[in-house]
């Protein structure tokens, strides 16, 4: 078949249509490429670029060129949700990606976010649908991937980490409502960023895994938000990729009741067994991060043409890489998939 | 009356587990009134019931929501039961472990797990809490004569600090007095290897038994 671009054939993908090759991306958010040496060559870094539309659209169109991962993603961190619903953030530092520095609520049954459209109007997410919107007009042929931190780790961002963990036992009615606002938002959130021009919609949520929740609150919490996030986007005709981190053993039997378009996993699951298990998911991953940052170009290439020849339906890295990455071995990565 | 000990015991044991704070903390009353030995109370009641869950927690049945509310319980019981300690009579000095999470990284529950159990498993832990520069890991292992250090992080972009550790005790030569151990998300056993650590570990049940080997106690 002819060559197709990299915005057909990733969307071919999620479509189950055929496609010449496989697509290699990185969806951004949890999963960002913008390493500091992309930062170095194009003059445009952390921490200005997470707030400002300009830099972020440059720094993201030069991750574009210089990794070959192909697509847009954006933004470069988890941190956009919380703090358009009170969170306060620390921006890092040109090697260090944002983190929450306070979580606005004690608890989870203290929790009143604010209104959805205000919380929109006036915090960055509406730098990110900048971002979304000029990228998607500068590279019409790349898909332009928006990240949403996940409706368990949002929740997890808003009320300190260890009571909201406590309080999904201790006080799971309040746990339930505080998740559906957030839930709600992150939809609203998602709209923002498809208006401005996003063709996928990729969900990380890295405090919803099956080793930390276990199978009941997985299914119970997890499973349950995550699909209402993904049914809200799939009503706007946007696929979404739902990535889970850690191992998927304990809770491989949800898995397939994701509403998920590709599922993303980590470098430890076996996705040839468990696309083998569930023919009908659309497998992402899984390249290791720890070979990204300390593995050598030779090393990577060799690893990527065994994901390249194994049934996994779209390569990616396994999770968050190390801004300290080098973009060489990033280089043997994407080239060794586009070959 | 040794049968009414071990009905409280038990009972002590088993609300842990339960993750029952209101009857952790009614059975430690019962216990001071009995007048059965605080730590005795503390180490064969409350951290029994922790290190029953920290086994429950391995054998996948319990995941940290659970592990996290057990320890509210036990800490509902150490809370009655510490003004009773007695301190005369020369209690054992327990091993030391001077716990953080390295500079840069404010995720601590995998930490704070680590702390849970290794307190359990009768360790006294120094915990320095979130955000914590090479310097003062080292700085407070030698002025407590900790035997062990453990760094933790989930970021990729912090894990470098954790070598840092390891350079700073050999700079100041006492590379030798303190193990240093490390854990979190990113990291692994090649990752421990590298940066010359003395062990790895992928959760806070091996981190305990880690800390057991590395101190002779296993």
């Amino acid at each position: 078949m002819s060559s197709l671009s990299p915005k057909e054939r990733l969307l071919n993908t999620f479509a189950r249509k055929a496609v010449d090759r496989k697509p290699v991306i990185c969806p951004g958010g949890m999963m960002n490429a913008a390493i500091v040496e992309v930062m170095d060559n194009s003059g445009k870094a952390f921490p200005e670029a997470h707030s400002d539309a300009g830099l972020m659209t440059e720094l993201a169109l030069a991750v574009n060129i210089q990794t070959g991962f192909e697509n847009i993603g954006i933004p470069f961190c988890m941190t956009v949700e919380a703090e358009a619903l009170g969170s306060a953030v620390d921006f890092g530092t040109r090697a260090c990606e944002p983190k929450i520095a306070v979580e606005r609520y004690a608890a989870a049954a203290e929790a009143v976010l604010p209104d959805t459209k205000s919380a929109l109007e006036s915090s960055r997410s509406s730098v990110i649908a900048t971002t979304v919107e000029a990228a998607s007009r500068q590279l019409t042929d790349v898909p332009v991937i928006g990240s949403l931190t996940g409706p368990i780790s949002t929740a997890g961002s808003l009320v300190d980490p260890m009571r909201f963990l406590k309080d999904l036992r201790k006080d799971a009615a309040a746990s339930h409502a505080l998740i559906d606002k957030v839930a709600d938002f992150l939809i609203e959130y998602a709209y923002q960023l498809i208006e401005a021009g996003a063709d996928v919609i990729s969900i990380a949520d890295p405090t919803a895994t099956g080793e930390i929740l276990g199978p009941k609150m997985f299914e119970d919490f997890a499973v349950r938000y995550i699909n209402r996030v993904a049914d809200g986007i799939h009503r706007a005709n946007i696929p979404v990729i739902v990535h889970i981190c850690g191992d998927l053993k304990p809770v491989k039997s949800h898995i397939a009741h994701l509403h998920a378009d590709a599922v993303s996993a980590d470098a430890m699951v076996d996705l040839v067994a468990l696309k083998a298990e569930f023919p009908e998911l659309v497998t992402m991953g899984n390249l290791s991060t720890y070979l990204l940052e300390f593995g050598t170009p030779e090393k990577v290439a060799a690893a990527a043409e065994i994901l390249k020849r194994g049934s996994i339906d779209i390569i990616a890295p396994a999770c968050g890489l190390s801004t300290s990455s080098p973009l060489a071995n990033i280089k043997a990565f994407t080239d060794a998939i586009r070959a | 009356m040794s049968s009414e000990r071990e009905r409280i015991l038990r009972g002590l044991s088993d609300s842990v587990v339960d993750m029952d704070e209101d009857t952790a903390a009614e059975l430690s009353n019962e216990a001071v009134a009995q007048g059965i030995d605080a730590l005795e109370v503390i180490d064969e009641g409350l951290a029994d019931g922790m290190r029953r869950a920290g086994d429950l927690f391995e054998s996948e049945e319990y995941f940290i929501p659970e592990l996290l509310v057990c320890s509210d319980a036990l800490n509902a019981g150490v809370e009655v039961l510490k003004p009773h300690i007695k301190v005369e009579g020369g209690a054992e000095k327990k091993t030391k472990v001077v716990i953080g999470v390295i500079e840069g990284d404010t995720h601590d529950i995998g930490k704070n797990l680590v702390k849970i159990l290794v307190e359990a498993g009768g360790f006294e832990i120094i915990d320095l809490g979130r955000d914590v520069p090479a310097e003062k890991f080292v700085d407070t292992a030698i002025a407590e004569q900790a035997d062990v250090i453990a760094l933790s992080t989930l970021m990729t972009t912090t894990m470098l600090g954790m070598p840092k550790v390891v350079e700073l005790l050999k700079e100041k030569g006492v590379r030798e007095k303190h193990k240093v151990i490390v854990g979190g998300g990113p990291l692994s056993q090649a990752f421990s290897d590298k940066i010359g650590a003395d062990g790895y570990s992928k959760n806070a049940s091996e981190a305990l038994k880690l800390v057991k080997t590395l101190v002779g106690r296993a």
